[in-house]
């Protein structure tokens, strides 16, 4: 039940983007464009899915038991970053087209507070290795569905006449309280049946 | 050349119609569901309808004039989003709320993002769903029961989706009622009758494409027939699910919107199914009793998406002769 | 053109604004921006963090190698966030609980990490502190803008300890503008708000030039 809650939670009802306000800079900077925004969202899930496996073994194994749990914040971090190098030597060879559209971000990826962000979440709710790495596997997946549907709304902004002056993060910012207002549809999504 | 496979958004039509004829007759075929609310909650329907209508056409008036576009107030649009939003709130609502709900819709969701065409999600919807997160218990309980030309009531009472729920007591309307429009419920959504007229007369003008509202109502009918009861299968009330609620309004009015639903009939299919799965996912174990309108707004979301999936297999098809190949 | 002190300070309030010129550092301005108090401690530990980061990092710049630069940036900001973080949760525990996942996400903020590399990295360590607390402030100042007005709308009052203001709200306080929908909206139309009225200013400004 609780592995259900999870998924649920993280892609529809605690949805990163929409409810939550974590990983907003890239989900407003890479959403351009469908393919770049398919290409960063691959990034992100192997990030946080791993980002989360690999710290949830650090608290447990060796911050935890020695207390260090003040240093939880530089650790992480240092982990996280070290991820996002191997994701970005391994783009680069692997797709270097996708290497360069993404541009900026990948390197960026460290700074998505929605990495960090869940493993901290992962914490907070003293989840065990597995539930953390599938916590951080649906937070990954909720942020990408979102940049995938906002990806597809802006491409069709090309086309229309959308004001100049509110182009980009003044609209980009309605439109995603917009689509949070439809998001909220999903509160309290099977509440009785997980409780 | 990616750009031929881009399909242009909507509102494109095939028909010479104009944009205000077309809006006229969705205006035109609102007009059972608008009679029938005022016959059913009195004055204080037509309060709301005509706050709402108003605040919506000076809102876009208002704006236009602000930032210097074209007036476009006599294309009707704007007057739909009114009623409809009016026709999507509970009777006994104060008047402000209605204002207030028609300004964000015209403003924040279609006026923004450059007028009608460029909005991504119906207006009247997203007015609707902002009031349900600004003022949640205007939205949920203001309710009246119903009664002949203001013979109102101003107990609060259930609707029939509540009931569903087992959310608050009551018996449930007869079936007559519930198609009349004699019961609780917002001001557009009781009478199935009469927006069936409507609906009718919309698919008999082929403004709308009868895939969405089939579609939607279709999947609801299955699913709640086959979930609607706790803990046991095929069981479920499926006829009073699709009666109840926002449904009829929703299908025919809110879903087909030609902006904010696909191009393409296939799509307009997914469209309906999609709408009518979510419905019943959040009526059933939501945290709403009633699921219609986020449900449209989540589809509307998904559109462009879609149109992208759905409309490049349709390029370079001759007509019927592949899928004759495919069988 | 020698860069004064005192610009790199007053600069982070009107032109390099944080949230309204550079764009950077959304998420806390929304996440934590549903009363006036939490945007101020929240802003106090950017101001904090930004200015240790600053200075730390410009100290070191004549000796870190560009190659490690980042790692040593980030290892820079994480001590201050820790700091932060211990002095938070012993002494406004409850802040602490309120701002949540927030503070260590100072971290990440991109804020802090876009002024060390765009800024700090380059400049004489007086200068970056200067930056620090400008744009420190700046954000500050944007966080109790923000959440004044969400607060205010959102609950019918702006309430910082015992003084509230209005007394009572006269109206019915709209919830929406405590959720994250709301605030969305509500920087959006902000953000949008501005940009008119700067596009109205710079097209003046021509005007004139012409």
């Amino acid at each position: 039940m609780e592995i259900i809650a999870i998924i649920l939670g993280g892609v529809l009802i605690n949805n990163f983007v929409f409810m939550q306000y974590l990983g907003l800079c890239p989900f407003v900077g890479v959403s351009r464009q469908l393919e770049t925004a398919l290409g960063m969202s691959g990034a992100v899930i192997f990030v946080m899915t791993m980002a989360s496996a690999v710290t949830s073994v650090l608290e447990i194994y060796v911050l935890a038991p020695l207390g260090l749990g003040y240093l939880r914040t530089i650790a992480y971090i240092l982990v996280i970053a070290s991820f996002v190098q191997l994701v970005e030597i391994f783009m680069k060879k692997a797709a270097p087209g996708l290497y360069k559209a993404l541009g900026i971000y990948l390197p960026l990826i460290t700074t998505n507070c929605a990495v960090l962000g869940v493993t901290m979440l992962n914490v907070r709710h003293s989840y065990g290795i597995f539930l953390s790495t599938l916590n951080g596997l649906a937070g990954a997946l909720g942020w990408s569905l979102a940049i995938i549907i906002f990806a597809g709304i802006r491409e069709r902004w090309r086309l229309m006449d959308i004001p100049k002056t509110l182009e980009g993060f003044p609209l980009a910012l309605v439109s995603t309280g917009l689509m949070s207002l439809a998001f909220l549809g999903f509160q309290n999504l099977f509440k009785a049946v997980f409780r | 050349m990616t750009e031929r496979l881009v399909v242009s958004p909507s509102p494109h039509w095939k028909t010479g119609k104009t944009v205000p004829a077309l809006m006229l007759d969705v205006v035109m075929a609102l007009m059972p569901a608008v009679v029938a609310s005022v016959v059913f909650f009195g004055w204080k329907a037509l309060a709301i309808i005509l706050t709402s209508v108003s605040s919506a056409v000076i809102s876009e008036a208002v704006y236009e004039k602000a930032v210097k576009r074209e007036v476009t107030i006599k294309d009707y649009s704007a007057v739909i989003t009114g009623i409809l939003l009016a026709m999507n709130m509970p009777p006994g609502v104060p008047l402000w709320m209605p204002a207030i709900g028609s300004a964000f819709a015209i403003v924040i969701a279609k006026q923004l993002f450059g007028g009608l065409g460029c909005n991504f999600v119906n207006p009247a919807l997203a007015g609707r769903a902002f009031l349900m997160a600004a003022w949640p218990l205007h939205m949920t309980r203001d309710w009246l029961a119903p009664g002949f030309f203001g013979g109102v009531d101003a107990a609060a009472s259930a609707t029939p989706l509540a009931v569903l729920k087992g959310a608050s007591g009551g018996a449930l309307p007869g079936i007559w009622d519930m198609l009349l429009g004699n019961r609780a419920g917002c001001l557009g959504e009781t009478s199935i009758i009469a927006i069936l007229i409507g609906g009718i007369y919309l698919i008999w003008k082929e403004v709308i494409d009868p895939r969405i509202p089939l579609g939607f109502i279709g999947t609801v009918f299955v699913l709640t027939w086959v979930f609607g009861k706790p803990g046991a299968f095929f069981q479920g009330n499926a006829v009073y699910h699709i009666l109840s609620g926002g449904l009829f309004l929703g299908a025919f009015f809110m879903a087909t919107d030609y902006v904010t639903s696909p191009v393409t009939a296939k799509g307009r299919l997914l469209m309906g199914i999609g709408c009518g799965a979510i419905t019943v996912l959040i009526r059933l174990w939501g945290g709403y009793p009633e699921g219609v309108s986020y449900s449209i707004l989540l589809m509307n979301l998904v559109t462009p998406l879609i149109d992208r999936v759905v409309v490049p297999r349709y390029y370079g098809w001759k007509g019927e002769a592949r899928k004759e190949k495919a069988l | 053109m020698r860069r004064s002190v005192f610009y790199d300070f007053i600069k982070g309030f009107i032109e390099e604004n944080p949230t309204f010129r550079l764009v950077i550092g959304m998420c806390p301005t929304l996440a934590v921006t549903t009363s006036v108090v939490n945007g101020f401690w929240m802003g106090v530990s950017v101001i904090f963090v930004l200015v240790f980061a600053n200075v730390f990092v410009s100290l070191l710049r004549k000796v870190t190698p560009d190659e490690i630069r980042l790692p040593v940036f980030v290892i820079l900001i994480a001590t201050p966030v820790v700091i932060v973080e211990l002095v938070m949760r012993a002494y406004l525990p409850a802040m602490y609980e309120i701002l949540g996942i927030f503070v260590p996400l100072i971290v990440v903020n991109c804020i802090i990490i876009a002024r060390a590399e765009a800024f700090a990295f380059k400049q004489p360590v007086l200068n970056s502190f200067a930056d620090g607390l400008g744009i420190g402030a700046g954000y500050t100042l944007n966080l109790i803008l923000i959440s004044g007005i969400r607060e205010f709308l959102g609950t019918g009052q702006i309430t910082v300890g015992s003084f509230r203001f209005p007394a009572a709200p006269f109206f019915e306080p709209a919830a929406v503008m405590l959720t994250p929908p709301g605030g969305f909206i509500c920087l959006g139309l902000l953000m949008a708000v501005l940009n008119v009225l700067l596009a109205r200013r710079e097209r003046k400004a021509k005007a004139q030039a012409v």
